[in-house]
């Protein structure tokens, strides 16, 4: 045991061969949770709650260094131990999300962590931010770090409507000026002609009857 | 001499000539090729006038982009006139109109127009199933390419990612778009 060192209790998991269940940390043990592990059972629980705060904001895809530097000042924490607690938290939670919360349930997780030799108090915390009203939004933050185009954060439009031109004294022909702005930040501007328009609007009508479809074959193939 | 002018392929061509050249953007289609081609017999100091009576007439049509009782009206005025046209060069007129309106109409409405415009539209439904932040997705992703420029300007390409929630908002949007020229479109 002690030569495995920290590892250990994930390792014997495996072998145990009383649940059966798939970990949801995957077959091979991750070393940062682990460290962790044994770490968190000298950590008390209010020290534990800024590290998660910290960790989720860090999931958010916020600048944490300053937020982690300040905790470690305070909590009295050497900068090794920090870096293992922040990393191993860190993998735990971005595991456990990547789960849907069909296949990794509240029980097999907290079964898990415990196995880990995680403290119970803490274990709820952990628990409480994979199951709890936070998941939708760690869920939509996951959901556009998977896109790596940009999407439209922003969209406007104008009816324009040309009375008189250089070339027609008489012209009274709409057109379509839109604006987008992207998330990444990007903004553009054009015009739609009417054809054009018409054109568009066929395409997106089209699109969202293609993903419906696709939504429902996927649906099937699941269920089959 | 006047038969000369009279001619009806003749005044046909000129007609075609004169609306590549004011409409459709030719530069190369000058009064000496159309003199030449067309009216080699008639000299140049009485061709000249006739070619600047002929643009004159094609260029009020297609700014008032008249409709065919409006260009009745005008061709029956300008016979009338003195030094007008005739019936038969009218009736050239009337049917090259009829046959010529639409694109000539078009050309004239994508002249005034030269901010960047939307030229074309492709798109791809992607079917998403893992990635490293989540085991399981599933959802469709539409990948949209819209091609847009200026006119006489290379495209710009810009490609987007939509998921079903924002393709449904976008296509609500658009069909308040349409609504409102619908209603533009019944009250005009």
């Amino acid at each position: 045991m002690s030569a495995l060192g920290a590892a250990a209790p994930y390792l014997h998991h495996p072998a145990d061969g009383h649940s059966g269940r798939v970990s949801f940390l995957g077959a091979q043990p991750w070393p940062q949770v682990a460290a962790v592990a044994q770490l968190l059972r000298d950590l008390d629980r209010s020290t534990f709650r800024k590290l998660l705060k910290l960790v989720v904001g860090a999931l958010h895809g916020r600048d944490c260094r300053e937020a982690a530097q300040q905790l470690g000042a305070s909590a009295n924490l050497s900068e090794e131990r920090l870096a293992v607690l922040l990393a191993g938290t860190h993998t735990l939670l971005q595991q456990a999300l990547r789960r849907p919360p069909a296949s990794l349930k509240p029980e097999a997780f907290q079964d898990e962590l415990q196995e880990l030799g995680i403290p119970q108090d803490l274990i709820g915390d952990l628990a409480s931010l994979v199951f709890g009203s936070q998941r939708p939004l760690l869920d939509s933050v996951a959901q556009q770090q998977a896109s790596w185009l940009p999407h439209m954060s922003y969209f406007r439009w104008r009816v324009d409507v040309a009375i008189s031109t250089s070339t027609q004294s008489r012209s009274l022909q709409p057109s379509v000026l839109m604006q987008l702005k992207l998330s990444d930040g990007s903004a553009h501007r054009f015009e739609v002609p009417m054809a054009k328009f018409q054109e568009l609007r066929y395409s997106v009508a089209l699109v969202l009857k293609e993903m419906a479809e696709l939504e429902k074959r996927c649906e099937r193939k699941l269920q089959d | 001499m006047a038969g000369e002018l009279e001619g009806a392929k003749s005044l046909s061509g000129l007609l075609s000539g004169l609306a590549q050249s004011a409409f459709h953007g030719h530069a190369g289609i000058t009064e000496e090729l159309l003199h030449g081609q067309l009216y080699p017999e008639v000299p140049p100091e009485e061709f000249r006038p006739f070619l600047a009576k002929m643009r004159g007439i094609l260029k009020s049509i297609a700014s008032a982009d008249m409709d065919f009782n409006q260009l009745e009206a005008f061709l029956t005025a300008q016979t009338k006139k003195q030094g007008g046209i005739t019936c038969d060069q009218a009736a050239v007129i009337s049917k090259f109109w009829k046959s010529h309106k639409t694109r000539i109409r078009e050309s004239l409405l994508n002249q005034s127009r030269w901010d960047n415009g939307l030229r074309g539209l492709s798109w791809r439904v992607d079917g998403k199933s893992q990635s490293r932040h989540s085991a399981q997705i599933d959802t469709p992703v539409a990948i949209v390419e819209l091609e847009f420029g200026k006119s006489g300007q290379e495209s710009e390409f810009l490609c987007l990612e939509f998921d079903e929630v924002k393709v449904k908002q976008t296509l609500k949007r658009l069909s308040e778009v349409e609504e409102s020229i619908n209603s533009l479109m019944q009250a005009a």
